[in-house]
Parts: structure tokens; C-alpha cells; sequence
């Protein structure tokens, strides 16, 4: 063996030293960005200007200030998961979706959810489709004075947007956006074997803690990926010097912890009709009585679906589209996973120009 | 530079990421099994038994104990931020009177709106 040459088995010699000084800053870094991330708040997260237009109980309807000299006729209401925080969509400036919105002249709007209460762990899937997003529509109309509106469904915002457009196929609903919405729930195979029916005692579950706490929620959802946490914070200390991916972390980190618990009947309902029976997927679906079909769905519409979705894979996913009676409507399959695809960096460079070019159009 | 084939720190990275992959994909293939669901909520199910009762017995020992419980807190925690809330109202409607403009009595500050003529960019030459 030598120590002689440029190059030894691939490895540059030369290299060595700068490289061992670089690891040594590095891990000087680490232990004093250590302290500091200890002892810091994360970002401020979801601070774009907005007033609340409406409040009652688990729902809000926020009103985004417009910034734009001139907007587009028809405003956007946007329709946030049950389970998520809407700040996933208005992160720090300059990685906000609601931001990009509103420099690109629309006027947005957003039903967001808070943690139900005790005394809140009876609404039912109706409540939710019949009511919270007719309620907020009509505020959206008389605040906006626009007759239209263009929906924009989060995940399991998207299939609540699907059964409220179903039902109220009339209008006024102008156009659909869908967000990695499911439509398949045999296709989400672990929640599938986590829900299987043989096993798994809903009724007994949702009668004895009234509202599904939120740990249960998250539990869930980590489970898809049980390795992915513990390899995360490897990154975070190997990645501490670095403060924009710190940054980045902690936003992301604090907003997937930040889980909403679910209301007991509103789950109960998914449970059976969504994860045991398929209802939607199988068109047998009903809401307060009322028969649910996407394919009377006629507006033109935007599914935006992951590569790499591990909640909601592309098989769950992809009958959207072919299932529903739009005659305009558009599927895109864009790289990232469930939650990239809507925000960060990856979601600034692919998903919100695409929106944006789609929607504009769209929106006169 | 070295590549990253030859990388250590590259290496250690890509290691990590592998192990992280072979692991969920291992553990995924394992919970799809219907033993693991029947584990999963035998305990679950348990679980949930167990947590009200117990949920119910700390409220009675912290009412003995005359000490809030925890939905006493989660209430007092959102009067906060209900006040939060209420507070920065007042705040944007201060700011909406010191810039001239009315605010309504719900508290809404009704800025003057920007007209919705907005066209799209390829419309009228627009760049995007």
C-alpha cells in the first residue's frame, strides 16, 4: 500500500485533509447548533394575514388577505384534511402555497379544522358534507359576491370536496382540484390491515374514548414508515450546521406531529363505509340519505396525485379521474410523496406552476 | 474532491438511507399480515378500555385533589387562544383605523377589495 498519487482506489489523497477539516467544523457546529436548537421556538408557521370568517366548534373558514392589484373572478375555497393542520399550506414565506396563491392574483379562502371536542365526538359524516362546506360556501359567496367557486381538496379534504360536489352537482362548485385523494380504500393496503374487520372493533373503539385521540392518528401514519423517524433525526444531526435544512425540518417535523384527533361517529363512518365496505370507490356510497356518485361530478377538474405516496398510493388514487363525469379533467402524476407534493421546495418547482397554468384559465 | 463512491461521509448517507428502506419495506411486509392486525388491536382494544377507565378515575383523583384536569386544561388553552385570537382583530382593526379605513362591527376588516378582471397571462401577452 502507498500513500503516493492523486489517487488510491477512487479515493482523492489530496482531498483528505480539507475534507477532515470540513468534518471538524462541521462537528463543532453541530454541538453548538445542538444547544441552539434545543433552547429555540421553531418558524413561525402559518402567518400570511387572514381573518376568520366563520367559527363553529372543529371548523374555521379563513379569509387570506388578497395582495394582488387585481384577482381573479373566482375565489378559491380550500379544503384541509381532517386529520392535518392547514399551515401545511402556508409554511414560512417564500415555501407557502397561500402566499403563491395570492401573488398570482387569487382570492383564497380556507376551511381549516381544530381539535373537536369531547362534546363534538357525535358529527357524523353529514355534518361535514351537508353542512360545514355548504356553510362555507355560501360565507365564500356573500363575502366574495362571486356565484362560483373553485374547490381545492387536501387529501381527505379531496374526498369530502368529491361527496359535497356529488351531491350538490348543481352548483356551485365551478372547478375541482384534488390533492392524492383516494378513492380506492382497498388500494391503502396497511390502513386496510390495520382496519380489517375481523379484528379491529370500531364500535367498541369509538364508544369507549368518544373522539380518536390524535397519538392513535399519528401511530398510524408512522407505522407506514417505522424506520423513517429514527433515520430522520440521524439526518437532523448530521444536518444541524446546516440551518436552512433545519429549518426546513422543523416545520415539516412539527406540523406532522401536530395531528388532529378525529370526531368518534365522523370516523366510525370512514371506518365502515370508506375502509370496510368501499362505498365510494363501489358507487353505494350515501351521505345523511343522500346517494353519492362522482360521476355525476361534471366540472372540469385537476387530480394531482405523488410518485412515492406512501399513504395514499397511486393504485388508491388513480380511479379518480376515470370514475368521474367530468369532460374536462386532468390527472397528473408528479415526483415526491404525499406530503412534498403540496409543499416545500419540490411542491414550488412542480405542483403550484401546474396549478397555477390550470386554474387560471379557469378562473375568469 | 473524492466522488461519492469513495465519499466516506456519502457513503455513511447512503447507508443510512438503504437501512431506513430495507427496514420499512421489511416491517411493511409484516404488518400486512392478518396475524399482525389480530395483535395489533387485541391490544388496541385493550387499550382503549383501560384508557377510560382510567381517564375517568384521574378526573374523579384530581377533583378530590382540587386540581384541573386535563379537558379543564385543553378548555383553558383554547379561551386563549380564542383571546389570541379576538386580539389580533383588534390589532388589524387598529391597523385598518390608523391606515383610514372602517372596519365592520364583527370585527372582519373589510379592506377595499381588488377588482376580479384579473385575466390569465396568455390572454393579454402577459409573461408567467
Amino acid at each position: 500500500m502507498t500513500a503516493a498519487g492523486p489517487d488510491l482506489a477512487g479515493l482523492d489523497l489530496a482531498s483528505i485533509p480539507a475534507r477532515i477539516q470540513t468534518e471538524v467544523e462541521r462537528a463543532i457546529q453541530r454541538s453548538i447548533k445542538g444547544v441552539e436548537y434545543m433552547s429555540s421556538a421553531g418558524p413561525s408557521l402559518g402567518s400570511t394575514p387572514k381573518d376568520i370568517l366563520s367559527s363553529r366548534g372543529t371548523m374555521n373558514l379563513y379569509h387570506y388577505r388578497p395582495v394582488a392589484d387585481e384577482i381573479y373572478r373566482v375565489p378559491i375555497l380550500i379544503v384541509m384534511a381532517t386529520t392535518n393542520r392547514g399551515y401545511i399550506l402556508d409554511m414560512v414565506p417564500g415555501q407557502s402555497f397561500i402566499e403563491f396563491l395570492l401573488k398570482r392574483g387569487y382570492d383564497v379562502y380556507m376551511l381549516d379544522w381544530t381539535a373537536p371536542k369531547p362534546e363534538e365526538k357525535s358529527l357524523r359524516m353529514e355534518d361535514y358534507v351537508l353542512d360545514f362546506i355548504p356553510h362555507c360556501v355560501e360565507q365564500v359567496q356573500r363575502d366574495s359576491g362571486e356565484n362560483d367557486v373553485t374547490v381545492i381538496g387536501y387529501c381527505f379534504g379531496g374526498v369530502l370536496s368529491l361527496l359535497y360536489g356529488s351531491i350538490f352537482a348543481d352548483g356551485p362548485m365551478k372547478n375541482l382540484i384534488c390533492f392524492t385523494t383516494p378513492v380506492d380504500f382497498r388500494e391503502m393496503k396497511l390502513f386496510q390491515n390495520f382496519s380489517d374487520r375481523r379484528y379491529f372493533d370500531v364500535d367498541h373503539l369509538v364508544d369507549s374514548v368518544g373522539n380518536v385521540p390524535p397519538e392513535m392518528i399519528l401511530s398510524s401514519f408512522e407505522m407506514l414508515r417505522p424506520a423513517s423517524r429514527a433515520a430522520s433525526q440521524v439526518q437532523l444531526w448530521e444536518n444541524i450546521w446546516n440551518d436552512e435544512f433545519v429549518k426546513s425540518y422543523r416545520m415539516f417535523d412539527r406540523w406532522a406531529t401536530d395531528t388532529l384527533p378525529l370526531a368518534g361517529e365522523y370516523f366510525r363512518a370512514i371506518t365502515k363505509d370508506l375502509m370496510w365496505d368501499n362505498k365510494l370507490y363501489n358507487d353505494t356510497m350515501t351521505v345523511g340519505g343522500r346517494k353519492v356518485d362522482i360521476a355525476d361530478i361534471k366540472v372540469p377538474i385537476l387530480h394531482a396525485v405523488a410518485e412515492h405516496d406512501h399513504i395514499v398510493p397511486y393504485d388508491a388514487a388513480k380511479h379518480l379521474i376515470a370514475k368521474i363525469g367530468s369532460v374536462d379533467k386532468e390527472e397528473v402524476i408528479l415526483k415526491g410523496g404525499h406530503v412534498s407534493l403540496v409543499a416545500g421546495a419540490n411542491a414550488v418547482r412542480r405542483l403550484w406552476p401546474k396549478l397555477d397554468s390550470w386554474l387560471c384559465e379557469r378562473s375568469t | 474532491m473524492a466522488d461519492k463512491s469513495s465519499d466516506p461521509v456519502a457513503l455513511w448517507q447512503n447507508m443510512i438511507g438503504e437501512m431506513e428502506k430495507g427496514f420499512n419495506a421489511f416491517a411493511n411486509q409484516a404488518m400486512a399480515s392478518p396475524q399482525f392486525s389480530k395483535a395489533v388491536n387485541q391490544m388496541g382494544g385493550a387499550t382503549a378500555g383501560a384508557q377510560k377507565q382510567l381517564g375517568e378515575l384521574m378526573e374523579k383523583y384530581l377533583v378530590a385533589m382540587n386540581m384541573p384536569s386535563r379537558a379543564q386544561m385543553v378548555g383553558m388553552a383554547e379561551r386563549l387562544q380564542s383571546i389570541e385570537g379576538q386580539l389580533n382583530e383588534i390589532k388589524a382593526m387598529l391597523h385598518q383605523m390608523q391606515g383610514g379605513g372602517a372596519a365592520t362591527s364583527s370585527g372582519y376588516s373589510r379592506t377595499p377589495r381588488p377588482p376580479r378582471t384579473k385575466r390569465p397571462p396568455s390572454a393579454d401577452g402577459e409573461q408567467k
